[in-house]
């Protein structure tokens, strides 16, 4: 099979799932005739009809409500939020009625929110957000960060199937320049279970979503000085793999968390304590964060580039960590 | 001031523009027509407001809330006129004589049950406060009444009559407000904050007030997708339409065509806040014109009129019409909650509106038609505090929940089916596994 794009896969993934399961259906802006701003449900409508792949009003609050509502009757709806940005403007509408549905009351929400989140194209800071750490942060739901288009297919199928409110980042930087021969037939890749991206045996970078490239770039470089980077892609930051990230710290003894979303409340605090717990002993030097700055996401370029964590930020701080 | 219409009869084909012809009549057999004893006024719109919105009231008070400074201090003050006496209720286009008395029974139900609630509250047995719906029953009931059991209603805080029509029970909400393992929330969640979507299809509310609005047409547009025209009833307060929320869960819904009822219930006070901070119209039912949706202004302490306007709404939803806006006008008639002693409140609106108690009015209009006889009223309300008390014991006797069940059920196993509530979606015949090409490289961003 070609190769195709982490943008395709999703496609992919979502079409399948849909001609698979007539209770599937796209709710979003734009989705329909025009096919959605990234162009994810294009051809859809035609194919589907306009009854599963709905257009609606700039109403990010009712797009999750009636994704929710639809859910209650046995649906499970995939909305679409332009950008992930966007998010915020139906935050209560996710935290309060979906992420505590199955508990409250026992209603369930089998319903997946996605859409294109992150920096690194100058969008300016609605358009290049990473809002992953608001609903992590919410008990109940569930939030996955793909960084290939094995992945993003495989998880896209696995949240439309869960039984619980998902939330699908995708990222906008790697929709085009992510490109992979995909597993042939349906499979799905499990909600919850981190992957080794690259085996090392000196340090190992755990992180997720786009900054999985910047740390292969960054163990290119490194490998060249016999700096053996191991690479764990989290995949979902929530639930979290606690025995992935408690296994590598184990076999390294180093560890650098690294992310493209800001420092603080970022969910490298979060592996950081988690580290703490279960394997303080096993630790041969601090925990490294590298992450984006505690600032909005700026538009320019050259502000931005100061703003994302870069290669040459993971081979500095590996440099200093290997020599402890 | 009293409107010129107020005590006009109306005549008997004088329906709404958007009403169904009388197709869904079922006047009780055997029963008088009302007309005939010259006492009853038949739910009709009596006149239209300014903006051509059929306005079913047989009385259009004129007053409102004025602020006013005294001695150093803001206060809220009353201006009009509040000596009109109260009228009649309006005889239901549909009703029949037995579910008129059935009606009745849920309003006796509901308020006997706060009644009880208030009395638990006071005897420290409620985890938190009390929020009674006092005077407003007759919206919440006649409202779910009017609708049939596939349909769906997101209630709020004071429609804890809704919840009784749609099958739950006294002792749900007392064990819900005493925090009981046997409370349908098991002690998870508090007050009329809970629903069931297996059997009853109710939608357990958020605190956030017109949250429930998009969720209604979301049940609504799943069941379309299904293949059911159903009716999803919600309310909010003049308070909880100005969210938005409110206003983005309305338009979706009217935008596609899906069976949302929406009753505004405007009862004066969002809080401590009258209506006059909250909005700058006089009629909330207004707001129907700019959804594009069919509104109507009903009286809120009618539960005739509004039994039959929603029952006119959910014959629309039902044909796949669309969703109806209906504003009830009535009074909330205690403090936002038990806490709260309304002080704020001046004491013209609560004589003005004690006179037209929903409660005494339905039951002086079945009394009045023969519906009813004096005995008969006796031993309905006797058996309605027969059954408070049992359900109170039965609430008094659940235990607290075991403090391990705090942890259990945050996510749903994907091994559990979950069912479709109308059968399987009708979707459109697709040819499978033909996808279209790979997505064109238009991009917002590159």
């Amino acid at each position: 099979m070609a190769p195709v794009t982490y943008l395709e896969a999703i496609r992919q993934g979502i079409w399948e799932e849909m001609e698979r399961d007539p209770s599937v259906f796209c709710i979003g802006e734009d989705i329909g005739v025009y096919g959605g701003a990234f162009k994810i449900t294009e051809g859809f409508i035609h194919h589907f009809g306009k009854e599963r792949v709905v257009d609606t009003p700039i109403s990010e609050a009712a797009i999750v409500s009636a994704a929710y509502g639809a859910s209650l009757t046995g649906m499970r709806p995939v909305a679409e939020f332009q950008f992930m940005d966007f998010i915020s403007s139906a935050h209560t509408q996710i935290v309060n009625a979906c992420a505590k549905s199955n508990w409250r009351w026992g209603a369930p929400a089998p319903m997946v929110m996605r859409g294109p989140s992150g920096g690194g194209v100058s969008g300016g800071p609605f358009h290049s957000q990473n809002p992953e750490m608001w609903y992590a942060h919410t008990p109940g739901l569930k939030v996955i960060c793909p960084a290939t288009a094995t992945d993003a297919k495989g998880l896209i199928k696995s949240a439309i199937r869960d039984n619980n409110p998902c939330l699908f980042f995708e990222h906008k930087y790697l929709y085009r320049r992510v490109k992979e021969e995909l597993p042939e037939g349906d499979y799905t890749v499990e909600i919850g279970k981190a992957r080794t991206h690259r085996e090392g045996k000196d340090i190992s970078i755990i992180t997720y979503a786009a900054m999985v490239y910047v740390a292969q770039e960054a163990a290119d470089i490194l490998a060249k000085e016999g700096i053996d980077l191991e690479i764990i892609d989290l995949r979902t930051v929530a639930p979290l793999d606690v025995d992935a990230i408690v296994n590598t710290v184990k076999k390294t003894n180093k560890v650098i968390v690294l992310h493209e979303d800001v420092k603080t409340g970022g969910i490298a605090g979060e592996i950081a304590a988690i580290i703490n717990e279960n394997c303080f002993d096993d630790l041969d030097g601090p925990i490294v964060r590298i992450t984006a700055l505690d600032t909005p996401v700026p538009f320019s370029p050259p502000l931005e580039k100061v703003f994302l964590p870069k290669v040459e930020d993971v081979v500095r701080e590996a440099r200093k960590l290997k020599a402890y | 001031m009293k409107s010129k219409t107020e005590q006009k009869p109306a005549a008997k084909n004088n329906q709404a523009s958007n009403g169904p012809a009388n197709s869904g009549q079922k006047n009780g057999s055997g029963s008088a027509p009302a007309q005939t004893k010259g006492k009853f006024t038949q739910v009709a719109p009596q006149r239209k407001n300014p903006h051509g919105i059929p306005d079913y009231r047989l009385e259009v008070p004129n007053f409102q809330t004025v602020e006013e400074w005294a001695d150093g201090k803001l206060r809220y003050n009353v201006k009009g006129d509040f000596s009109a006496p109260a009228p009649s209720l309006c005889e239901s286009k549909y009703l029949s004589k037995e579910k008129s008395i059935e009606m009745y029974r849920f309003m006796l139900l509901n308020r006997k049950m706060e009644q009880a609630l208030e009395n638990l509250f006071k005897q420290q047995k409620v985890i938190g406060g009390v929020y009674l719906g006092l005077g407003q029953e007759g919206c919440s009931v006649g409202a779910a009444f009017a609708l049939k059991k596939e349909d769906w209603v997101g209630p709020m805080i004071r429609n804890q009559g809704a919840m009784l029509v749609r099958g739950f029970t006294p002792a749900d909400t007392m064990m819900q407000y005493m925090a009981k393992a046997g409370a349908p929330t098991k002690g998870r969640d508090s007050g009329s904050h809970y629903g069931d979507v297996h059997i009853h299809n109710v939608v357990a509310p958020i605190s956030h007030l017109g949250d429930s609005i998009p969720v209604m047409a979301g049940i609504a547009m799943g069941a379309r997708l299904q293949g059911k025209n159903i009716a999803c009833l919600t309310f909010v307060g003049d308070g909880g339409q100005s969210t938005g929320p409110s206003y983005e869960g309305f338009n979706f819904a009217a935008v596609q065509r899906l069976g949302v009822i929406l009753i505004m219930e405007h009862n004066l006070w969002a809080y401590s806040t009258p209506v006059e901070l909250q909005f700058a119209c006089k009629d909330l039912a207004d707001r129907s014109i700019g959804y594009g949706v069919p509104g109507v202004i009903v009286d809120g302490t009618d539960p005739n009129q509004v039994y039959d306007v929603t029952y006119e709404a959910a014959q629309r939803a039902y044909k796949g019409e669309g969703s109806t806006l209906i504003e009830a006008k009535m009074m909330r008639m205690r403090g936002h909650a038990m806490h709260d002693a309304a002080s704020y409140v001046p004491k013209e609106y609560f004589d003005y509106w004690k006179r037209r108690d929903c409660n005494t009015r339905m039951e002086k209009y079945l009394l009045d038609r023969g519906w009813l006889t004096e005995k008969d009223n006796k031993d309905l309300i006797a058996d309605v505090e027969a059954q408070i008390n049992r359900d109170r014991d039965i609430a008094d006797a659940s235990p607290f929940p075991q403090p391990e069940d705090a942890t259990t059920g945050v996510f749903l196993d994907n091994s559990v089916k979950i069912p479709f509530k109308y059968g399987p979606p009708k979707v459109k015949e697709v040819q499978k596994g033909v996808r279209v090409g790979e997505a064109s490289n238009v991009s917002h961003y590159k």
